[in-house]
C-alpha cells in the first residue's frame, strides 16, 4: 500500500518528518518497504513562456523557439534573458506558457538534459510533455499551462508536487490497510490522535434524472460467490482529464490516470478499499428497457476479454458478472470485460460497489495469473458493511469530477447482512499473555482509537466489552484484541525474562547423542559431512544398478521443478556420486564425504512413507595429496571397511562381521570387493566398491568406495560400555608364524582357527602380511604372516611353556586349515 | 723414586692422550692402558709388593692419588665428549622449522549441522528437548492444525510440494491444494505432533529438513533447513519469548548484538512478531549488508494462538506458550557472507573443508 503523506496529513496528525512515522509503523507492525519522495526526480524544471516561434532552417517540423524562464537565465549583467530552445512540439504558439527543463535539469526515468544541437542549432533545454514530467501519459505536445501560470518559477514548487510516498507491505490479516481511511485509522491509534476524514457528499441526488432501481436490477445466482452488490446510476458524464488534485493521489497510490470516471473509481478504492467497477451503461444489453446483472459461476471454458486486452478462458470456480445471465461483463472482484469498459464516449455510468469471495477471488487471480488493485483488496476481504457508503462517495465525485447527474438510489443485494463481532477482553488476561503492565484504560482506548466501540469494565480487572469494527475481520476473538493492544503498547518494551520450566528436563536423548557420535567418528575417520538433495531422478536406482526390492514405491512429486528432482530419494549413494563427479568437474581428485539422511520408502495403500534414517559415505583418490614428508597411497576397500569399523568400535557394537557380498544381491557393487556388514547377527548395511558400470552410469571414471549403513540399526546395536578389561601388568612373548594356506582360505577362517587353537595363553592375533608367490608359495597358495602374542594373567611365561603352547598351536592350526608352516 | 716418577709420568701421559681423545673408543683405550687388566697403572700397583716397606705408606698414597685423578680424568672426558656428541646430533638434527607438519587430516561437519547442533546446545541448555517429526506431512499437520485457512496462498501448489496421495480417502478438503499429502514446508507441524504425544510442559526444537518449490539460484534452495520452537505450560508470557529469543541471539550471534521484535502475522500464532537483530557489520549504523536499515531479520515467532491449542487438546485457559522459527540457512548466510547458498549442496570438498 503506498501511502501518500500530503494526502494522510489531510486526515489524521502526522509527525513533520515522514521517518518518523516510518518508526511508528515499524513499532506497530507495518513493514515498511521504501520511502520516496515524489518530484524529488526533478530538478531544474521551470514554468517559461514562448516569446518566439520560427521554423527551423533544415527542419519541417521543428521550432526555433525564445523560451522566458525568468530569473533562470540571465545575460553578463544579471538581467533575465530568454533561452533558445529547439522544440518539435506543434500544439503551441506564442504566448503560451509551458514547462522547460534547463541545461543539468533531471526527468524521472533518470534523463538527464545536456546542452544540444539540433540539426545544427544549439538548444539550451527541452519544452516538456506531460509523460516526460511523469504526470500521465499525455504525450502528444509539451504540457500547456493555464494563462494566469506564472513564468520562471520552479515548476515542481508549483505545482505542488512534492510529496513522500511510504510503501508499506500489508500482512494479508490486514484488509483495513489498503486504504488511506484505514491507514488514518491506524495511524490515529499508533499515535494516538484523532482523525478528521472528510468524505465527499452527493450534492443533487433526484429522481429527475431517474431512479437506478427502473433501469438496473441485480441478481446474485451464488451467495456464495457474491455477499452483497450494489449498482447506481450515474448519467451524463463528462469523460474527461481528472482534477491535478485527484490524479495526483491516484498517482501517488500507485496507479495511472485514465479518465475522470475510472479515475474516480480508483480514487475512492484507494480511499476506502472497496473496489468500485465502473461500465459504460449503453454497452450494457437491454430487456424490457432494464439491464439484469447477474453474478454467476463462469461456465467452463467461458471466454472474456479483459480490459488489459488479454481473452481469458474461465472455469467454474470463477465468478462472472453478467448481462441478462448472458455474456459476462466482467471477471468479478478481478477485472472488467472491455466489451462494457469506459471510453470516451461514454454517457452513462453504471458503478458497481460489491463484495465478492476473498478464496474465489485469489484463486481466480492465481490461477489466470491476474493481479489487479481490486483483487488483492478481494482476496483478503472486503468490508460488505460498507458497500452503500463508498457507492455514495464515487457517486459525489462523479458529481464533482465529471458532471454527472446521480439518479436516485441504488439497487442493493445484500442476501445476508454482516454483523460486527463482539466479545470481552479481560485486562488481566491481557495482562497475563504479555507479562506487561498494561492499563485497562490504555487498552480501551487504544482499541477505540482503531474503530472498536468499547463499554468499560467497573475497574483494572472487570473485562471490557468490545465490537470490532466491521472493516477489521482480524478481529473475532480475544486474543485478536491482545495483539492489538500490545502491538500498541509496544512489544519492544516487553521486559524480557526466562521461563522457570519447572518440572521440565531437557537435553538430547542416548539416541541424539549417538547420531551425533556416527558423525564425529566419520570426521575423525578423515570424512567430511554434505548435504545432498532428498530429491531424486526416477532413474537414480536403476542407473546405480539397485534393486528396488525393500524400498517400497517412489513418493512422487506432483510438480517438480525439475525432472530429475521428480521423486523423493529412495537411496542416499546416486547423490553422494554426483557429489564426487561435481569435485571431479572442479578438479578435486580427493573425495571423502558422508551424509546422514533419510530415505523415503513409499507404500502402495498408505497416505505416508517410512522414513528411515541411513549414514552413507563414497571415497575416491587419496586421504590427501603426498606431502613433503608424507606419501599416500590411493584409497581402496580396506580404507572405507576401516572407517566402518572405527565406526561400529566407537559405538560399542560388538560380534560385526564383514561378509562377502553377493553379487546377484548387491548389483551395484564390484563382486569381491564388497561385504554385508552383520553384527549380532542382524544386516547393518554394506561396504564395498562401486561398480565401475554404475559409476559410468553416473559419469565416474574413477574407482569409488563407499558404505552405507541403517541408523536405525546402529542405535539398536549401540551400547553406552562394554566391561572393563585388565590391562596386562605381565609381558608377553611374541612369536611370528607363516602360513601358506589355500586362497580361498579367508582371514576370518584363518584366524578363527587360531584363536580356537590358542588356548588361555593366547592373547593376541595380529595379521601383518599376506604374501603369494606362485614359485616360493606355491600356485593357488598364499602365505599369511601373523604376529601370535603368548600371557599369562598370573605369573610370567617361561620359555617352555611358551615353546609348548606354541607347538600344539601350530599342531592343530596346520591340521584345520590345512596349511604348512613357511620356513 | 723411580716409581713416583713412573706414576707421575702415567699421570701426564694419561691427560696427554686424553686431550687428544676424540671418542669413547678413545677413551676405553686410554683406560685400558692405564687401568686395566695389563695398564700401566695396574702394574705399577702390582709392583707394590717391591717397595720398600717404609716408603710404602706414602707410595701407596701417591698411587691411589694418581688413580683418582686418572679415573676422574676419564670420566670428565667421557661427559665432555657425551656432550659434544648430543651437541653434534642436535645439530644435525636441527630442521627447518616452516616446513609443513605432518596431519591426519581429520573431515568437517556440514556448515548448516554446524549450526543446527549450535542452536540445538543453546536450546538444551535452557531445558528443551529436540523432536523430530516425518518430512512427507499430511495437510493436516503443515496447514490445518496450525490455523492456516484452507484458501490460505501458502497451501497453493506454487508455494508448496505435493505428493501422489496413494491412499486418497478425502481426509482433507484442498482448495487450493492438490493432495493431503505434502513435503513440510515448514517444521511447525512437529509442534502439533508433540503437544499431540506429550502433556505440557513443553519445551521443544525441532531441527530439520524442509521443502518448497523455489528454484535452487542464490538466495534460494527448494530443501532448506528450519529449527521450529515451541514452548507450552503454565504463565508463559510473551516477556518469556522476548527472554528466550533474546538469550539464543546473543548465544548464536554475539554478546554485543541487540534485538528488535516488530509485530508480524503468522496463522498460528498470536500475537506475532518478526525479530531482527542488529547489523554486525556497522552495529545498526546502516550498511550495504543491512541494505542500511541496520538490522537483519532473523526469525518469526509469537504466542501459540488458542486456536492451535483446541486442535491439540490443550487448555488455552490453563497453558499459554510460544513457538518460534529460524532460518538455518539464514543465519549461515548472515554469519559467512555466503555468496550463494548453493554451495552448500553441491559436496564441494573446498567448501566443506572451510568449516
Amino acid at each position: 500500500m503506498r501511502v501518500s503523506y500530503e494526502w494522510l496529513k489531510t486526515m489524521v496528525d502526522v509527525p513533520e518528518d515522514p521517518q518518523d512515522l516510518v518508526r511508528e509503523f515499524v513499532r506497530t507492525g507495518t513493514e515498511v518497504e521504501a520511502v520516496e519522495r515524489v518530484g524529488a526526480d526533478i530538478t531544474r524544471v521551470v514554468t517559461s513562456q514562448v516569446l518566439e516561434k520560427v521554423p527551423h532552417p533544415d527542419s519541417d517540423h521543428m521550432y526555433v523557439c525564445k523560451m522566458d524562464v525568468g530569473k533562470y537565465n540571465v545575460d553578463e549583467k544579471g538581467e533575465p534573458c530568454p533561452l533558445q530552445v529547439v522544440c518539435g512540439a506543434q500544439n503551441f504558439e506564442v504566448g503560451d506558457k509551458t514547462v522547460t527543463a534547463l541545461v543539468g535539469a533531471t526527468l524521472p526515468g533518470d534523463v538527464k538534459i545536456k546542452k544540444g544541437k539540433l540539426r545544427g542549432v544549439d538548444s539550451f533545454g527541452m519544452n516538456c510533455s506531460s509523460r516526460e514530467l511523469g504526470l500521465d501519459a499525455d504525450h502528444s505536445g509539451i504540457m500547456i499551462l493555464p494563462k494566469d501560470a506564472p513564468v520562471g518559477v520552479d515548476f515542481v514548487e508549483w505545482k505542488g508536487m512534492s510529496d513522500t510516498v511510504i510503501d508499506c507491505e500489508i500482512t494479508p490479516n490486514r484488509p483495513d490497510c489498503l486504504s488511506m481511511c484505514g491507514m488514518a485509522t491506524e495511524v490515529s491509534a499508533m499515535l494516538d490522535e484523532d482523525t478528521h476524514i472528510e468524505l465527499p457528499a452527493i450534492k443533487n441526488e433526484s429522481a429527475e434524472f431517474g431512479r437506478t432501481a427502473d433501469m438496473v436490477d441485480v441478481t446474485i445466482d451464488d451467495a456464495e460467490l457474491c455477499g452483497r452488490y450494489t449498482a447506481r446510476v450515474v448519467r451524463n458524464v463528462k469523460i474527461g482529464p481528472s482534477p491535478e488534485w485527484l490524479a495526483r493521489r491516484v498517482i501517488a497510490a500507485g496507479a495511472r490516470p485514465i479518465n475522470n470516471v475510472v479515475d474516480v473509481t480508483n480514487y475512492v478504492m484507494f480511499l476506502t478499499g472497496q473496489p468500485l467497477h465502473a461500465f459504460d451503461l449503453g454497452k450494457v444489453s437491454t430487456r424490457d428497457g432494464k439491464r439484469h446483472i447477474v453474478v454467476r459461476a463462469a461456465h467452463e471454458g467461458e471466454k472474456l476479454v479483459t480490459l488489459d486486452g488479454q481473452e481469458r478462458t474461465l472455469t467454474p470456480d470463477m465468478a462472472v458478472i453478467t448481462d441478462d445471465g448472458n455474456a459476462p461483463v466482467a471477471l468479478a472482484g478481478v477485472m472488467g470485460g472491455l466489451n462494457s469498459d469506459i471510453d470516451e464516449d461514454t454517457v452513462d455510468v453504471l458503478l458497481e460497489s460489491a463484495v465478492f469471495d476473498k478464496g474465489h477471488v485469489s484463486r481466480t487471480s492465481r490461477n489466470l495469473d491476474l493481479m489487479s488493485e481490486a483483487s488483492i483488496r478481494y482476496e483478503r476481504q472486503v468490508d460488505g458493511a460498507r458497500c452503500a457508503l463508498v457507492s455514495d462517495v464515487a457517486a459525489a465525485l462523479f458529481e464533482q469530477c465529471c458532471g454527472a447527474d446521480v439518479c436516485e438510489g441504488m439497487v442493493d443485494v445484500y442476501p445476508a447482512p454482516v454483523d460486527a463481532p463482539q466479545m470481552d477482553l479481560r485486562p488481566d488476561r491481557v495482562r497475563a499473555l504479555t507479562g506487561a503492565p498494561i492499563e485497562a484504560e490504555f487498552m480501551a482506548s487504544r482499541l477505540e482509537r482503531l474503530g472498536c466501540t468499547v463499554t468499560r469494565g467497573a475497574d483494572e480487572h472487570a473485562p471490557m466489552h468490545v465490537v470490532a469494527p466491521t472493516n477489521r475481520p482480524d478481529l473475532t476473538r480475544e486474543i485478536d484484541l491482545v495483539e492489538e493492544v500490545l502491538r500498541l503498547w509496544g512489544e519492544g518494551d516487553v521486559e524480557p525474562t526466562l521461563p522457570a520450566a519447572r518440572n521440565h528436563a531437557g537435553g538430547l536423548t542416548v539416541e541424539q547423542q549417538r547420531v551425533r557420535k556416527i558423525g564425529q567418528v566419520l570426521r575423525a575417520s578423515g570424512l567430511c559431512e554434505t548435504s545432498t538433495y532428498n530429491f531424486a531422478d526416477p532413474r537414480d536406482l536403476e542407473r546405480l544398478g539397485m534393486s528396488e526390492e525393500g524400498r517400497g514405491v517412489p513418493v512422487k512429486i506432483m510438480r517438480p521443478l525439475v525432472a530429475d528432482q521428480s521423486q523423493m530419494r529412495r537411496d542416499i549413494i546416486p547423490g553422494l556420486l554426483r557429489s564426487v563427479a561435481y569435485n571431479l568437474d572442479h578438479g578435486v581428485q580427493n573425495v571423502q564425504l558422508y551424509e546422514v539422511g533419510r530415505v523415503f520408502f513409499g507404500h502402495e495403500h498408505k497416505s505416508q512413507p517410512d522414513e528411515p534414517s541411513y549414514v552413507a559415505g563414497v571415497m575416491c583418490g587419496a586421504w590427501n595429496d603426498d606431502q613433503w614428508n608424507k606419501k599416500y597411497v590411493k584409497l581402496d576397500f580396506f580404507d572405507a571397511k576401516g572407517v566402518v569399523e572405527n565406526l561400529l568400535d566407537a559405538l560399542r557394537i560388538t560380534k560385526v562381521r564383514f561378509k562377502a557380498a553377493d553379487p546377484e544381491r548387491y548389483g551395484w557393487l564390484q563382486p569381491g570387493r564388497a561385504a554385508e556388514v552383520i553384527a549380532q547377527g542382524e544386516l547393518l548395511g554394506w561396504v564395498g566398491n562401486i561398480h565401475p558400470s554404475s559409476l559410468k552410469n553416473f559419469d565416474l571414471d574413477v574407482p569409488v568406495v563407499a558404505f552405507e549403513l541403517s541408523v536405525k540399526a546402529l542405535l539398536r546395536l549401540a551400547q553406552r560400555e562394554l566391561p572393563y578389561k585388565e590391562v596386562p601388568t605381565l609381558p608377553g612373548v611374541s612369536i611370528d608364524l607363516a602360513l601358506v594356506v589355500d586362497e580361498d582360505m579367508t582371514c576370518e577362517q584363518v584366524v578363527q582357527r587360531i584363536q580356537s587353537a590358542g588356548g588361555k595363553l593366547l592373547a593376541d592375533v595380529r595379521l601383518f602380511d599376506v604374501y603369494r608367490d606362485k614359485i616360493r608359495v606355491g600356485e593357488g597358495k598364499k602365505s599369511m604372516a601373523f604376529s601370535l602374542t603368548y600371557r599369562a594373567a598370573d605369573h610370567t611365561l617361561t620359555s617352555e611353556e611358551v615353546e609348548k603352547a606354541h607347538n600344539k598351536l601350530v599342531t592343530k592350526v596346520m591340521k584345520s586349515t590345512g596349511g604348512e608352516v613357511r620356513s | 723414586m723411580a716409581m713416583s716418577d713412573d706414576l707421575n709420568a702415567i699421570q701426564e701421559r694419561v691427560q696427554e692422550a686424553l686431550a687428544g681423545a676424540h671418542s669413547l673408543e678413545d677413551l676405553e683405550k686410554i683406560r685400558v692402558a692405564a687401568l686395566g687388566k695389563k695398564g700401566s697403572l695396574t702394574a705399577i700397583m702390582h709392583m707394590m709388593g717391591k717397595v720398600p716397606p717404609e716408603e710404602r705408606p706414602a707410595m701407596g698414597k701417591l698411587a691411589n692419588t694418581v688413580r683418582a685423578n686418572v679415573d676422574s680424568a676419564i670420566k670428565q672426558a667421557r661427559l665432555q665428549i657425551a656432550k659434544r656428541a648430543l651437541d653434534e646430533k642436535i645439530m644435525a638434527e636441527a630442521a627447518d622449522v616452516t616446513l609443513p607438519g605432518r596431519r591426519l587430516s581429520p573431515g568437517t561437519e556440514h556448515l548448516i549441522s554446524q549450526i543446527r547442533e549450535e542452536i540445538e546446545d543453546i536450546f538444551c541448555g535452557l531445558g528443551y528437548t529436540v523432536e523430530d517429526g516425518p518430512y512427507v506431512e499430511t495437510t493436516y499437520y503443515n496447514f490445518t492444525a496450525l490455523n492456516a485457512p484452507e484458501d490460505h496462498p501458502s497451501r497453493s501448489a506454487k508455494d508448496t510440494f505435493y505428493v501422489v496421495d496413494n491412499a486418497p480417502e478425502g481426509k482433507e478438503k484442498h482448495v487450493l491444494g492438490e493432495s493431503d499429502v505434502l513435503l513440510r514446508t515448514q517444521t511447525s507441524g512437529v509442534q502439533v505432533h508433540t503437544m499431540e504425544e506429550k502433556k505440557p510442559p513443553i519445551y521443544m526444537i525441532c531441527p530439520g529438513t524442509v521443502f518448497r518449490p523455489d528454484t535452487a539460484d542464490a538466495n534460494h534452495l527448494p530443501q532448506f533447513t528450519q529449527v521450529e520452537g515451541l514452548v507450552v505450560d503454565e504463565g508463559i508470557t510473551f516477556g518469556d519469548l522476548k527472554g528466550t529469543l533474546d538469550y539464543f541471539c546473543r548465544e548464536i550471534f554475539g554478546k554485543d548484538r541487540a534485538t528488535r521484535y516488530r509485530p508480524h502475522f503468522f496463522p498460528f500464532t498470536e500475537p506475532s512478531c518478526e525479530v531482527d537483530v542488529s547489523c554486525g557489520v556497522c552495529h545498526g549504523k546502516g550498511c550495504r549488508f543491512c541494505k542500511n536499515t541496520g538490522w537483519l531479520e532473523i526469525l518469526g515467532c509469537g504466542m501459540v494462538d488458542p486456536n492451535v491449542f483446541h486442535y491439540c487438546g490443550i487448555d488455552p485457559e490453563k497453558y499459554s506458550g510460544f513457538a518460534f522459527g529460524i532460518g538455518v540457512e539464514r543465519v549461515a548466510a548472515l554469519r559467512y557472507d555466503l555468496p550463494d547458498l548453493r554451495m552448500l549442496m553441491t559436496g564441494d570438498m573446498r567448501f566443506l573443508r572451510q568449516f
